[in-house]
């Protein structure tokens, strides 16, 4: 495309209403996204008002934080590999091998528990089924001093946690591979075995690589679970940094160790961006027409794929149970009388995180939601300068380790020209920035999903731009509205690894108490806290789930299927 | 002076291909469509039909030319203000819409009091034959009556020119004749000034006035269905509708308004169709394959041999090897007695009235 000069200026007349959230947009942009990550990178490498990078240089010769840097990278791959090959088993299961509807919402419903709860919930399980005095170790196996800290309990962890991630990716995937394609391999002579190896697994492979870097950047940008589950003997980066500012007050140490992880996190990111595009290529190959699914897996490969996934689900519905049972015991593993006790403590003394984190949460949803509609829709469907580059700038936030999110806030609005460290503000912004990107992501997809046509039907009956926007694509697009508001509760409920940066004795938040639990190690407390937020996100999420009922539109995409990503 | 409904003046659209580089969607292209007339705009795809119709519309800006509805040039006016009706290849029904919404969308656009949209949307409904459904979802229907919800959503709003966009293609083959005949017969009652396009010459000679035939982005003949079938001005024409036996032969003589021409080893006399005809010039003959019947050996001085021979119930089809030509016959089937079968001696004779005459290296 030839943009010349009168191009330019032309679509400001044409379309003034654009022109203008094009212009207020990258002024948030600007102020929430870009002046942070500046200001942090300003940080790294200015020293005393000159470039340098000195300040990178000390921590790669550090040999702890060097040990840190490989810790979380390693972590990160085995991550990626464990947690593809169980969202693949799940996916497999459910496109391809004929279970029961029952068993599948069954299954559905147990592993997007990880998704919907604090990261550290399923490292609260472990512990207590783990540690010292763990129901297992201890009670179970009767081993004494039993240590639950390193890298595979932190390992096993992440995998529960973020295998759903890539279930949730790859079973539209392979739904959408035509059965009819593996039914030709199958009469031509191929075996089963053959078929998937030849066939299903080589169009899987482009997914499986989206979902391999989706995991590697969540296990990256996981601050949580190391924290718990590391220990001494397993430092990893975003822990470091935490540490490093919180313990040792050293902004501009955390900032570097955060920049160390930024450069991972945007090769990621931007390999996921190119898988991503790739994928539909790959895999839509025309119109589906595969309406009759064939035996793509014998009866005993059957039974031992839906063995394994029952398993999984038992282990992760495992540690939910005992949550709930730590949280109505007196102390799990040592007292087991029944006791409200740890609920009467977190309304009372923890009545204000969980005041402050419902009042963020409800001005961050309704603002992240529609900032999540705007910006889906002006990049989808508007043509302007910038268009590219406003996409993705829109999802840095979103894209990059929550950690090094977090410590750009902090740089940014600790200090004047704009001061907004210890307010609410800061938070919500947090929020609506970092979170609204699903958002953006969702209205993109369902525009793509609604035909050009139909906007130009409107347009030739006589409406006007607006018009039509108002009347015909909003209302289309009001699901991912919805879905979006789903999103930024939940993460509003869960999110730890930037806000522990940004709370103050002004807002602090649910899962920073915790955290704080945990370390002080008053398990019920926060176990009780957890099963609160799981509550407090199952209810809300119900009421959207029946608020997009009634918009539901024959014919579309259900907006609920993407709340996950 | 009839004045003219839509008049397009040589507008051309260029876009950048990846690998063809820059390529002309539509190239000076010109037409001028009557009041009441049903114009279709037919082509092979991506001959630049639908981006020209496209165009008309106002989904998309001409690079150079003009466009007039009437007397009003309406070439930079957005769509929504040109008063179209404009029936998509999907339809593009509202799907959060009933079929009631749908229709009435245009006329609460138009600012119409409530109660007269209830009853242009009833009278429009019965008009396509769909009373009762207003309030079905689009998603609810077949798509026969989808179709039918798409044309009425274009017609109530009464528009100036009613443009079609390859509209019959997702229907079923006895779906797609209905609902040819409605459209054609809808169009006719209320005389509304139709643009209509396809790919598919049938349909195209079923419904128009007039078609225009196109190709690589420019127009290559405008004419009736006869026009196009039996005066081809071109070889692609003549191939493109229906089907064809391109002979080459030599002008013999020139008499008044029929030549004569040397081909087959034998000689034709056939309408002058050619501006300049020379004695002694090279032509090609468009020849209908009914234009030939085969008749008895010993009835004519030209024969051939029979290669093969389809039935096809009232008609059948055969290949006769004719000197060093091979032709396509088709002939209404008389019955078992009267046909020739493969191997048979026939004789052919000519309908030479219905013959065509292209000038050799024409267009």
């Amino acid at each position: 495309m030839v943009a010349t000069e009168t191009k330019q200026s032309a679509w400001v007349r044409k379309d003034p209403a654009v022109a203008l959230a094009v212009l207020v947009i990258w002024g948030f942009l600007g102020l929430f996204i870009l002046f942070p990550l500046l200001r942090m990178l300003a940080e790294v490498f200015l020293q005393d008002g000159r470039v340098s990078a000195a300040g990178v240089f000390t921590i790669l010769q550090d040999p702890n934080q060097l040990i840190a840097l490989r810790n979380s990278l390693w972590l990160a791959t085995l991550v990626g590999v464990g947690g593809t090959f169980f969202g693949f088993l799940f996916a497999f299961t459910a496109a391809r091998s004929r279970i029961p509807t029952w068993l599948s919402v069954a299954i559905d419903g147990v592993i997007l528990l990880p998704l919907i709860s604090p990261p550290f919930t399923t490292a609260i399980g472990m512990i207590f089924s783990f540690g010292p005095r763990g129901l297992i170790t201890y009670h179970l196996l009767g081993i004494q001093g039993a240590t639950v800290y390193g890298l595979w309990s932190t390992l096993f962890s992440e995998i529960v946690t973020y295998f759903p991630i890539a279930y949730l990716a790859l079973k539209p995937m392979l739904l959408a591979i035509d059965p009819n394609i593996e039914g030709m391999a199958l009469s031509l002579g191929a075996g089963r075995t053959r078929v998937f190896r030849t066939i299903t697994l080589p169009l899987c492979i482009p997914g499986l690589a989206n979902s391999f870097l989706l995991l590697f950047s969540a296990s990256l940008a996981d601050f949580a679970t190391p924290l718990i589950l590391a220990g001494n003997s397993f430092p990893v980066l975003p822990t470091q940094a935490y540490l490093q500012i919180t313990g040792l007050f050293d902004l501009k140490g955390g900032a570097v160790l955060s920049f160390v992880l930024l450069v991972p996190s945007l090769i990621v990111f931007f390999l996921q961006r190119y898988w991503v595009s790739r994928r539909f290529y790959v895999t839509i190959t025309g119109k589906g027409a595969g309406q009759t699914p064939f035996d793509s897996v014998s009866t005993l490969v059957r039974w031992i794929l839906v063995g394994l996934c029952f398993l999984t689900t038992f282990v992760i519905f495992y540690l939910y149970a005992l949550l709930l049972f730590g949280s109505i015991v007196r102390a799990l593993g040592a007292n087991h009388t029944f006791t409200l006790e740890h609920y009467r403590i977190i309304f009372t003394e923890g009545k204000k995180a969980i005041q402050d984190t419902l009042i963020i949460a409800a001005f961050s949803m309704p603002l992240g939601g529609l900032y999540g509609v705007i910006v889906g829709y002006l990049t989808a469907r508007k043509q302007f300068p910038t268009r590219l580059s406003m996409e993705i700038v829109s999802m840095i936030n979103y894209a990059l380790p929550g950690t090094i999110v977090g410590i750009a806030y902090l740089i940014a609005f600790n200090s004047p020209p704009i001061e907004l460290a210890g307010t609410a503000t800061i938070i919500i912004a947090l929020y609506v920035f970092r979170y609204g990107a699903t958002g953006i992501r969702t209205t993109i997809a369902m525009l793509q999903q609604i035909d050009r046509s139909i906007e130009e039907a409107s347009e030739s009956l006589g409406a006007t731009s607006a018009m039509t926007f108002r009347r015909i694509t909003l209302p289309l697009i009001l699901p991912a509205f919805f879905s979006g508001l789903g999103v930024v509760f939940i993460r509003s409920m869960t999110a730890i690894s930037a806000t522990i940066f940004l709370v103050s004795i002004n807002w602090t938040l649910i899962t920073v108490r915790i955290l704080e639990n945990i370390t002080e190690l008053s398990l019920g407390p926060a176990a009780a806290f957890s099963v609160f937020i799981v509550a407090a996100v199952f209810v809300v999420l119900g009421i959207i789930n029946g608020v997009l009922h009634r918009f539901r539109t024959p014919g579309l995409i259900s907006a609920e299927r993407m709340m996950g990503g | 002076m009839a004045a003219v409904a839509v008049h397009v003046e040589s507008i051309s659209k260029k876009f950048s291909h990846p690998v063809k580089g820059e390529v002309y969607a539509a190239r000076n292209v010109s037409l001028s469509v009557q009041p009441g007339e049903f114009l279709t705009l037919l082509g092979p795809s991506g001959c630049g039909k639908t981006t020209t119709l496209r165009m008309i519309a106002g989904f998309e800006k001409p690079d150079t030319g003009r466009i007039l509805f009437g007397d009003q040039e309406v070439t930079r006016l957005s769509a929504n203000r040109r008063n179209i009706g404009f029936v998509f290849q999907n339809y593009a029904l509202f799907p959060h819409l009933t079929v009631f919404e749908n229709i009435a969308y245009g006329l609460q656009v138009r600012g119409l009091s409530s109660q007269d949209i209830q009853r242009e949307v009833q009278a429009v409904l019965e008009l396509v034959g769909l009373p009762g459904f207003e309030r079905q979802f689009p998603a609810q229907m077949s798509g026969g009556e989808q179709q039918r919800v798409a044309v009425a959503r274009a017609i109530v709003i009464k528009p100036q020119v009613l443009l079609f966009d390859e509209p019959l293609s997702n229907l079923d083959a006895k779906l797609r004749i209905q609902m040819r005949t409605e459209i054609r017969q809808l169009q006719r009652r209320l005389s509304i000034t139709t643009i209509y396009v396809t790919h598919d010459q049938e349909e195209a000679m079923a419904v128009s006035d007039r078609i225009c035939v196109m190709n690589s982005g420019q127009i290559v003949q405008v004419g009736s269905a006869e026009d196009l079938y039996y005066r081809p001005q071109n070889p692609f024409v003549a191939q493109f509708i229906g089907r064809v036996n391109m002979l080459k032969g030599q002008i013999q003589g020139v008499q008044g308004d029929r030549i004569e021409v040397q081909v087959l080893g034998t000689t034709l006399s056939v309408p002058n169709t050619l501006r300049q005809a020379k004695v002694g010039q090279e032509v090609s003959l468009v020849l209908r394959p009914e234009s030939i019947q085969l008749v008895s050996p010993t009835a004519t001085a030209l024969r051939g041999k029979v290669l093969s021979r389809t039935f096809l119930g009232e008609k059948a089809e055969y290949l006769v090897d004719c000197q060093t030509e091979t032709l396509q016959v088709l002939n209404i089937d008389r019955g078992p007695k009267l046909t020739f079968k493969e191997g048979n001696e026939v004789g052919l004779q000519f309908v030479e009235d219905t013959i065509a005459v292209l000038e050799e290296g024409s267009p």
